[in-house]
């Protein structure tokens, strides 16, 4: 059951992160990046990281996306992607992907990965919380002064528009 | 004696698939969410002096929802020209999905939650944000100025009162110290969690009627200015499709709420939990209505000031008072 | 339980997808799209990766938490400087964008 699941989100992140990238409209690619968010999120509830995997559906698709749709309506309709005429970039990134790809097929291999594969008992929502606050407390509130920078960025870059 | 069909009769009489088909899932949620449109015209109605829905049945109009389903039907269906049609016909009927979802999360009687997970709260406040940038695509895919403008203010405003729902919803979880609907349910045999929340429990029902954008936050589909917003151009059975997550997120809600904050089952034993469990629904829900007859609609800018600067700062307060009440208490 | 070279072999695909997105395409926006992938394929490789600590430890967990709201973070700033950019220059085609003007 569980290899089932696992080739269907498989299937649905990697089918709508192309679709993603190739789609011509870019609502309909926003669309699809938030399936592909989906897929992911997915794959993290089979990792049994089910704090991880609705935090990332809360913040990715519940906001990233949001905030993509909204700046895809307000800057307006672009034409699609002009023809490529840059032959040479897209030979290098055939190249770099098949790279890729082939580190992927080479490195499958179940002897490449040694150490046990379990979670065991322990690698629940409670190692989690307690580690988040007491072991990485201090980079928690690093992490939300660095939010509180971004966020007050942000409204800074906004308001010198309006200034002008 | 059934032979190969043997594994699919297992699968259709197990108990988690009857609590999806039947109760408390998909049939259930369809009619309950029938009988809150009727309900709300009622009460309405009676709030303003008049009688609401009369003659559709002999016990005061009660299937006029489903008649009101036999005539959309009959409606003609069709998508308008320049639209996108995708999105036109998929964000509602992802709603009404994300509605579903919703319901099943929540534990309606010892053992009768279609999904117990650990995470159970963070998870129903994470479909919750999924619903902004579905409104959102609804009204852009109509390509007309009254929806989109209606899909926008949407947007602005469940964004904006997504942040005082979470921070609310912590007030409890710092309580009863688990995320498990189930086991927050059990952490309030010893007192239900509104008296000392109670400034948490505010915050989280005006937080929520604004997500589920009903009067007095109904800005984005204000029928006197913007033309029913962001579902202005739905026709037939679509228009259900737009109305009906309303319904369902309302149910939702207002369990959520029975929940985390009045008890959820829990009860005197001389009557059966589920019982205890609709009931307290019940005057959520009708609570809910009353405020709709009761304040006048909120202009967009109080609206999202409201939600970024005043709630957010009760939540933080209230996050203060729990703290004091968790952590200082028990050490005097 | 699904072997975990085939989570590896998700996040590396999901990782070339990214990358050649950010080297063919050119509207600024799709770019933001294929920067998301490739933290999405990362993320995926951490918490797959987490599970082989036996005794388990969250560290994996908590890195993910950061750098989902880190990379919210990025797009959020990404996208208003675009839409600023679209604002002053009309158009958003990075390959035009060449000059440090305006």
């Amino acid at each position: 059951m569980t290899d089932l699941l696992f080739l269907a989100f498989a299937a649905v992140t990697i089918g709508a992160a192309i679709l993603a990238i190739e789609a011509r409209d870019l609502v309909y690619g926003a669309a699809a990046l938030g399936i592909a968010f989906l897929g992911v999120a997915g794959l993290f509830f089979l990792l049994d990281a089910a704090y991880v995997g609705w935090f990332q559906i809360a913040v990715y698709i519940g906001a990233v996306v949001v905030l993509i749709l909204f700046t895809v309506m307000l800057v307006g309709p672009r034409m699609g992607e002009a023809p490529l005429g840059l032959k040479r970039v897209s030979l290098l990134a055939a190249i770099l992907v098949s790279l890729l790809l082939g580190m992927t097929g080479a490195l499958a291999n179940a002897t490449a990965f040694p150490g046990q594969d379990s979670c065991g008992s322990g690698c629940d929502l409670y190692l989690l919380s307690t580690s988040l606050l007491k072991n990485y407390g201090v980079q928690l509130e690093f992490v939300s002064l660095v939010m509180a920078a971004a966020v007050i960025g942000a409204l800074a870059l906004s308001k010198t528009d309006r200034g002008q | 004696m059934l032979g190969p069909l043997q594994p699919l009769v297992d699968m259709v009489t197990s108990p988690l698939f009857l609590m999806i088909a039947l109760f408390p899932g998909l049939t259930s949620i369809a009619i309950i969410g029938a009988l809150l449109g009727w309900l709300e015209r009622k009460v309405t109605a009676r709030v303003q002096l008049r009688i609401g829905p009369l003659y559709a049945s002999p016990a005061g109009g009660i299937l006029q929802m489903f008649a009101d389903l036999i005539k959309l039907s009959f409606k003609e269906l069709f998508v308008p020209e320049n639209s996108d049609a995708f999105f036109f016909i998929m964000a509602p009927t992802t709603g009404l999905v994300i509605g579903a979802a919703l319901v099943g999360l929540i534990p309606f009687a010892p053992g009768l939650q279609i999904a117990n997970i650990e995470v159970g709260l963070p998870a129903f406040l994470a479909i919750i944000t999924l619903s902004p940038s579905l409104v959102l695509l609804a009204g852009w895919s109509a390509n007309s100025k009254f929806p989109f403008i209606g899909g926008l203010r949407a947007l602005f405003q469940q964004t904006a009162y997504e942040i005082p729902l979470w921070l609310s919803a912590l007030g409890v979880i710092m309580m009863a110290g688990t995320l498990n609907l189930a086991q927050i349910v059990a952490a309030q045999s010893t007192g239900w969690f509104i008296i000392p929340q109670a400034l948490g429990a505010f915050i989280f029902l005006v937080t929520s009627v604004a997500e589920m954008e009903r009067l007095p936050f109904d800005l984005p589909e204000a029928e006197s200015e913007i033309m029913m917003g962001w579902q202005a151009e739905y026709p037939g059975v679509l228009f259900l499709a737009a109305q009906g997550p309303g319904f369902v997120k309302l149910y939702a809600f207002s369990a959520l709420f029975t929940t985390i904050y009045l008890g959820g089952f829990l009860g005197p034993s001389l009557l059966p939990p589920l019982f205890w469990m609709l009931s307290k629904t019940l005057v959520v829900i009708v609570l809910i209505m009353l405020l709709r007859s009761t304040f006048p609609r909120v202009r967009l800018d109080q609206l999202l000031r409201a939600g970024w600067t005043t709630l957010l700062t009760l939540a933080i307060v209230n996050i203060g008072i729990t703290y004091l009440l968790v952590v200082g208490l028990p050490t005097f | 339980m699904e072997p975990l070279s085939s989570f590896f072999a998700v996040s590396v695909i999901l990782l070339g997808i990214g990358i050649y997105g950010l080297m063919t395409k050119r509207n600024a926006i799709r770019i933001l799209f294929s920067v998301e992938l490739i933290y999405n394929a990362a993320n995926l490789n951490i918490i797959a990766f987490a599970r082989l600590r036996n005794p388990p430890i969250a560290t994996g967990q908590v890195l993910v938490l950061f750098t989902i709201a880190l990379a919210a973070m990025e797009a959020a700033v990404g996208l208003s400087i675009i839409i600023l950019v679209s604002r002053l220059n009309a158009e958003i085609d990075l390959s035009k964008l060449s000059k440090l003007k305006g």
